[in-house]
C-alpha cells in the first residue's frame, strides 16, 4: 500500500512539473493520498499482526504440548502475566501513538486468554466441551474489543465465533455427536455486530454477514431446505434492493462501506443455488434457473456501474449457473447436444455482453480523467 | 494523554476481569477435587483407532453404557430420548469399583444412600428407550491429558490390563478426574492446582 501512495506522489510531482496541475491542486492531491494511506493497512501493521498471530499460535501449541518441565501452576501464572502485560502494555504503547503494535499486543493477550482456558481444561481433564471453551474465549475477546474499542479484537472474536460455527456444523471434534444446528450463532452474530459499531470495524461486519450466509446454508442443508433457501434468496434480494434504492440510508444503518449490494448478491446466488439443487428433478428448476439469471442481470444493471467486484461476482454466478443448468438437463445425447449449442450461443452472447458492459462502465471514468 | 490514561485503566480492568474469571474456573474445579465424594471407575478399552488423539487418551467407562432398564422414569410411550442430562446413581461394588445402580432422566426420586453417589451425565438425542438396549452418556471425564509422547505406552497397556480412574464427584453430580490407576498402582495423580 505504501508503495502505491509513493508512486501516486511521484506522479503528482511529475504532473506539477509538466504544468498539468497547479501547486494548490498538487497539495490537495498529496494530502488526499496521505489521508487515504493512513486508513488502509500499512506494511508494518500487517507484519505486527502476523507476528501477534504467530505468537498467539505458539502460546496455544505450547499449552497443548503439556510440557512437564514447567509446573502447571507456573504455566498458568505465565499466561496470566501475558494477559496482564499484553492488555496493559498494548494500551500503553497505543497511547504513545504506536497503534499497530498496541493492537498486536492485545491480540497476543486474547490468545493467552484462550490458551488459559485450554490449559485449565487440560489440568482438570475436561472432555467434550470445546464448544463451551470456544464460546467463553469468544466472549472474553468480545469483552476486550468493547473495553479497548479495538477493531482487530472484534475481528478476532468473529473469527473464533466462526470457528465454533464450523466446528458445530461439521460435527465437531467430538466422537459420536451428530451435527446439530447451532442457532445460538445468530445471537452471537447480532451481539458482535453491535460490538463492531462501537469498535468501528468494517472488516468484522463483512465477515459477520458472510458467516450468517454460511450459517443459513448449514440450516438449509440440515432440514427444510426449500423454505430456508427461498428465504435466504428473498432476504438477500431485499437487502440488495434497499441498498440500491437508498444507498446512503442503508449504509448509515449497516455501515458496510457501500458493499451491501455485494453481500446481497452473494446471499441471493447462494440461496438460489440451494433452491435449484432441491428442485433439480422437478419442473420448478426451469423457473428457479430463470429467476437466478434474471437476478444476475438485474444486479449488473442496477449496481454494476458502482462496483467492479459486484460485476465479476455476477459473471462468476452466471458461469456457475450455466454449469448447473448443464448438469441438470444432461439427460439425453440429443438434449446435451442441444444444450451445448445453446450454451455456445449464450457464452458468445455473454462474452459480448461482458465486453460491452465493461467498456460502458469504465468509459465515464476515462472521460472524467481526460477532462 | 487523558485518553491514554483511560485506555490503560480499562486495559488493566479488562485483564483483571479475565484473570479473575480464569481463577474462578480453577477454584471451582479444585473445590470438586478437594471436597467431592471419591469413586473408582473401571475404564474399558475402546476402539484403538479412537483411543489416542493428540495428547490425551480417550477413556470409556463401564458407566459409559447405561442399560435402559436401569432408568426409572422413562415417560410412558416414549420411544427415543431428547437431548439432556441423565443422573446415574453409582454404588460401590465388592471389588472397589463403583457401578451404575439406577438412573433418572429427570431428578432422582430418592436421596443417595451410604456407599452411593449421584453423577450427572449428558446424553444426545435419539437413543432407543425400550428393550435390552443401552444408552451412552458423557460425563465430561472421557479424556486424560498426558505429557506429549506418553500416550502410546498407556494405550498399549490399557488393552491388556484393567485400568481405572479415581474421580471426585461434587454434591451436584459434577465429576472430576483425580488419578489414573493401572490396577492398584497409581500412574498419575492430579494436584489440586
Amino acid at each position: 500500500m505504501a508503495s502505491h501512495s509513493t508512486k501516486v506522489k511521484q506522479d503528482i510531482a511529475r504532473w506539477l512539473e509538466a504544468g498539468l496541475i497547479d501547486g494548490m491542486t498538487a497539495d490537495a492531491l498529496a494530502r488526499d493520498v496521505e489521508a487515504n494511506e493512513r486508513r488502509s493497512l500499512s506494511f508494518g501493521s500487517i507484519l505486527a499482526m502476523m507476528a501477534a498471530l504467530l505468537l498467539g499460535a505458539a502460546i496455544l501449541i505450547f499449552v497443548a504440548a503439556n510440557w512437564e518441565a514447567i509446573p502447571r501452576l507456573a504455566r498458568v501464572g505465565a499466561l496470566f502475566a501475558i494477559i496482564l502485560g499484553g492488555y496493559v502494555g498494548g494500551a500503553f504503547v497505543k497511547a504513545r501513538g504506536y497503534s499497530a503494535i498496541g493492537e498486536a499486543l492485545w491480540i497476543v493477550a486474547a490468545a493467552a486468554f484462550g490458551g488459559s482456558i485450554a490449559l485449565i481444561g487440560q489440568m482438570y481433564h475436561f472432555s467434550g466441551d470445546e464448544s463451551a471453551a470456544m464460546l467463553t474465549w469468544c466472549a472474553g475477546t468480545a469483552l476486550a474489543a468493547l473495553a479497548l474499542r479495538s477493531g482487530p479484537l472484534t475481528v478476532a472474536a468473529v473469527g473464533i465465533a466462526d470457528a465454533w460455527l464450523a466446528m458445530k456444523l461439521v460435527g465437531g471434534f467430538r466422537l459420536f455427536s451428530s451435527g446439530e444446528i447451532p442457532h445460538l450463532f445468530v445471537v452471537i452474530a447480532a451481539g458482535l455486530f453491535a460490538v463492531s459499531y462501537w469498535t468501528r470495524s468494517y472488516a468484522a461486519r463483512h465477515l459477520l454477514v458472510l458467516s450468517l450466509i454460511f450459517y443459513v446454508v448449514g440450516l438449509a442443508v440440515d432440514d427444510n431446505l426449500l423454505v430456508v433457501a427461498v428465504l435466504l434468496a428473498l432476504v438477500s434480494a431485499a437487502a440488495f434492493a434497499a441498498a440500491v434504492i437508498a444507498p446512503a440510508a442503508t449504509d448509515a444503518i449497516v455501515k458496510l462501506g457501500g458493499r451491501l449490494p455485494l453481500h446481497g448478491l452473494i446471499g441471493f446466488l447462494t440461496g438460489m443455488a440451494l433452491v435449484q439443487f432441491q428442485l433439480a428433478d422437478t419442473g420448478g428448476f426451469a423457473i428457479a434457473a430463470a429467476v437466478t439469471l434474471a437476478g444476475i442481470a438485474a444486479a449488473i444493471v442496477l449496481a454494476g456501474r458502482q462496483s467492479r467486484g459486484l460485476r465479476w461476482l455476477a459473471y462468476l454466478g452466471f458461469a456457475f449457473e450455466l454449469c448447473l443448468i448443464y448438469a441438470v438437463t444432461m439427460e439425453t445425447m440429443l438434449g446435451t447436444a442441444g444444450f451445448f449449442l445453446l450454451a455456445a450461443l449464450v457464452l458468445g452472447v455473454l462474452a459480448f455482453a461482458i465486453i460491452r458492459i465493461e467498456r460502458r462502465m469504465s468509459h465515464p471514468v476515462d472521460g472524467e480523467a481526460a477532462s | 494523554m487523558k485518553n491514554g490514561r483511560a485506555l490503560i485503566f480499562s486495559a488493566l480492568a479488562l485483564a483483571l476481569v479475565q484473570i479473575g474469571f480464569l481463577s474462578w474456573m480453577i477454584a471451582g474445579r479444585a473445590a470438586v477435587l478437594r471436597d467431592g465424594q471419591e469413586v473408582l471407575l473401571k475404564v474399558e478399552p475402546v476402539d484403538p483407532r479412537d483411543l489416542l488423539r493428540g495428547d490425551y487418551i480417550y477413556l470409556s467407562y463401564d458407566i459409559s453404557r447405561i442399560p435402559v432398564k436401569l432408568i426409572a422414569d422413562i415417560p410412558a410411550g416414549k420411544q427415543t430420548n431428547d437431548e439432556g442430562q441423565i443422573t446415574v446413581r453409582l454404588k460401590k461394588g465388592a471389588d472397589g469399583y463403583w457401578r451404575a445402580a439406577s438412573a433418572w432422566l429427570a431428578q432422582p426420586t430418592s436421596p443417595a444412600g451410604a456407599d452411593e453417589v449421584d453423577i450427572v451425565g449428558h446424553i444426545s438425542a435419539g437413543w432407543t428407550l425400550s428393550g435390552d438396549t443401552t444408552i451412552a452418556p458423557d460425563y465430561g471425564i472421557e479424556r486424560f491429558y498426558l505429557p506429549e509422547g506418553e500416550g502410546l505406552a498407556i494405550e498399549r497397556d490399557m488393552r491388556v490390563r484393567p485400568f481405572g480412574i479415581r474421580a471426585a464427584v461434587s454434591k451436584d453430580g459434577v465429576p472430576q478426574i483425580k488419578a489414573l490407576m493401572d490396577g492398584d498402582q497409581m500412574l498419575f495423580e492430579e494436584p489440586l492446582y
